[in-house]
């Protein structure tokens, strides 16, 4: 038999002494000011909110690397050696008022795409329809894949001291990824499938990836694309041939608009703590910007969903005056939110703030309407 | 029909029919009668957590939503007396009483007449609050509140 390691041997001569009725239990008292906590739940039960009081509640400006990934609130002993996971440790690059809150919102309010979605009324639809439906999916698949996976990479660097965060964005994970889960079911599950990748969207999602920082990178998708994603998502409702895409899109739209909720007060948190960024976040959203714009305009786009909105591939130039529409509110729906972040853009912004179709089909879109 | 939001499940230990003039404190209260009756439902969906105004003509209703149903009922007298945090939906009585007797005859909106559908292109009926922010609550909550409009198909609603 082999000889044991040094780790083995500390640890049976641990046991053997506790075999003999010496035990530490100097844990017990290694925390006396975080004992004697209790909680009392809230109106929809115990969240994050409620257990975050006193001296959990002390949320640090700047979380020691030493104590990663401890929990927040523990005692940590002298010696611990740190993982190295955690290299966002500031508070002011992180942290959004309403933080904790939404996620307490995020696990409440989970969906699934196994139950939650009628898939026993999809109807056959015509080619064109069906088309145009599996295209937008297979875009919408693509970015909310990436949107999952750029979460995920910030999600890991942060530090414990910020849990909060951290947790949110573990909801925004799931989020995005029942939402690549749920296009794709739509798109292979009504006699049709997958059509072709966006080079503007990999190219948008590559630039958030090499965004300079948390905060750059946080306003290009939790503010920009999201803002974006969400008005788009209404548009879909709105246009979905049938009970499983008008759904889909509604449950798709509380999501996004929570993402969105983080976007903006983190944002507005960062610029506020630190405002000599503010000209940095200009020129992200400079570029950011344009991506998005080149995005919206891609023929496996804009097409179809101009086939969705004209109702079929011969009123595709009407259906161009809904998404004329749905374009201008995107923007201006943006600009209003970065002003909540303290950033006015108003007079920066570097792509039109509508699209220049004139009244094309507009007629179309008010029959529609009504 | 398609119908938004799901089918009602019908209000446990209720036998009465519940009669109300919309738009009313009464109207709202009866709602939120409707809408403990059916907690479960809303547990199902998540928890509320904000305030909705609901403008009719030139009346207005604000209806706080927190945990699992509707926590209380004010009439205003202007939009601006509302709390801080609030996001407003705002049509004329005429598309109000066309959604909510669309829901009485069907059960739950059907595609024309979800919140949805009606808010898209801020007509007929539009989503405004302080500021983005507080409109994008609307997005949060906009499945559990198409649930809390369908479970009006419980009210005899008079306007």
């Amino acid at each position: 038999m082999a000889r044991h390691t040094a780790i083995v041997d500390v640890g049976l001569d641990r046991l053997r002494e506790m075999m003999r009725g010496n035990f530490s239990l100097a844990w017990m008292d290694a925390n006396p000011q975080g004992w004697g906590h209790s909680a009392t739940p809230g109106p929809a039960g115990l969240g994050l909110v409620d257990i975050e009081t006193g001296h959990y509640a002390q949320i640090p400006d700047h979380a020691s690397s030493r104590a990663s990934p401890a929990p927040r609130g523990c005692h940590v002993p002298a010696g611990i050696a740190s993982s190295d996971l955690h290299d966002l440790n500031d508070r002011s690059v992180l942290w959004s008022d309403n933080v904790a809150r939404l996620y307490d919102e995020a696990v409440s309010r989970q969906w699934n795409s196994l139950t939650d979605v009628p898939w026993d009324q999809l109807g056959e639809l015509p080619t064109d329809l069906e088309k145009a439906l599996c295209q937008m999916c297979t875009g919408l698949a693509q970015a909310e894949l990436g949107a999952a996976d750029l979460t995920a990479g910030w999600m890991s660097r942060i530090s414990p001291g910020f849990h909060e965060v951290k947790l949110f964005l573990a909801t925004q994970i799931m989020d995005e990824a029942r939402h690549m889960e749920v296009f794709r079911k739509r798109a292979l599950a009504n006699g049709g499938g997958l059509l072709i990748a966006s080079p503007c969207q990999q190219r948008l999602t590559s630039l958030i990836r090499h965004a300079p920082d948390y905060a750059a990178a946080g306003a290009l998708m939790n503010v920009l694309a999201k803002g974006f994603s969400l008005a788009l998502y209404h548009c879909g409702s709105f246009l979905a041939p049938g009970e499983v895409e008008e759904t889909i899109f509604r449950l798709c739209m509380q999501d996004q608009a929570r993402h969105l909720a983080y976007g903006v007060r983190h944002l507005e948190w960062f610029l506020g703590h630190h405002p000599e960024r503010t000209e940095d976040i200009h020129a992200i959203l400079d570029a950011g910007e344009q991506a998005i714009f080149e995005l919206t305009l891609e023929p496996q786009t804009i097409e179809p969903r101009a086939i969705l909105a004209g109702d079929g591939l011969q009123d595709i130039r009407a259906g161009l005056s809904q998404v004329a529409f749905v374009y201008a509110r995107q923007v201006r729906e943006y600009l209003r939110r970065l002003k909540v972040a303290g950033v006015d853009r108003q007079s920066r912004i570097r792509i039109p703030v509508e699209l220049p179709l004139g009244r094309v089909g507009a007629e179309r879109t008010q029959e529609r309407m009504r | 029909m398609s119908m938004a939001g799901g089918q009602l499940m019908s209000g446990a230990g209720s036998g009465e029919e519940k009669t109300a003039a919309f738009p009313s404190v009464e109207w709202f209260d009866k709602l939120a009668e409707v809408a403990a009756e059916n907690e479960e439902s809303y547990r199902r969906l998540g928890p509320f957590d904000c305030t909705m105004v609901v403008a009719a003509d030139d009346q207005f209703f604000e209806v706080t939503l927190l945990g699992y149903g509707i926590e209380s009922v004010r009439h205003l007298y202007a939009v601006s007396d509302a709390a801080p945090s609030h996001f407003t939906i705002e049509a004329p009585l005429a598309v109000w009483r066309e959604m909510l007797e669309s829901i009485r005859a069907n059960g739950a909106a059907d595609r024309e007449h979800t919140l949805a559908s009606l808010t898209f292109q801020a007509l007929p009926m539009r989503v405004d609050g302080p500021d983005q922010l507080e409109i994008d609550v609307f997005y949060r909550y906009i499945h559990s509140l198409q649930t809390l409009f369908n479970h009006s198909a419980e009210i005899d609603t008079t306007y």
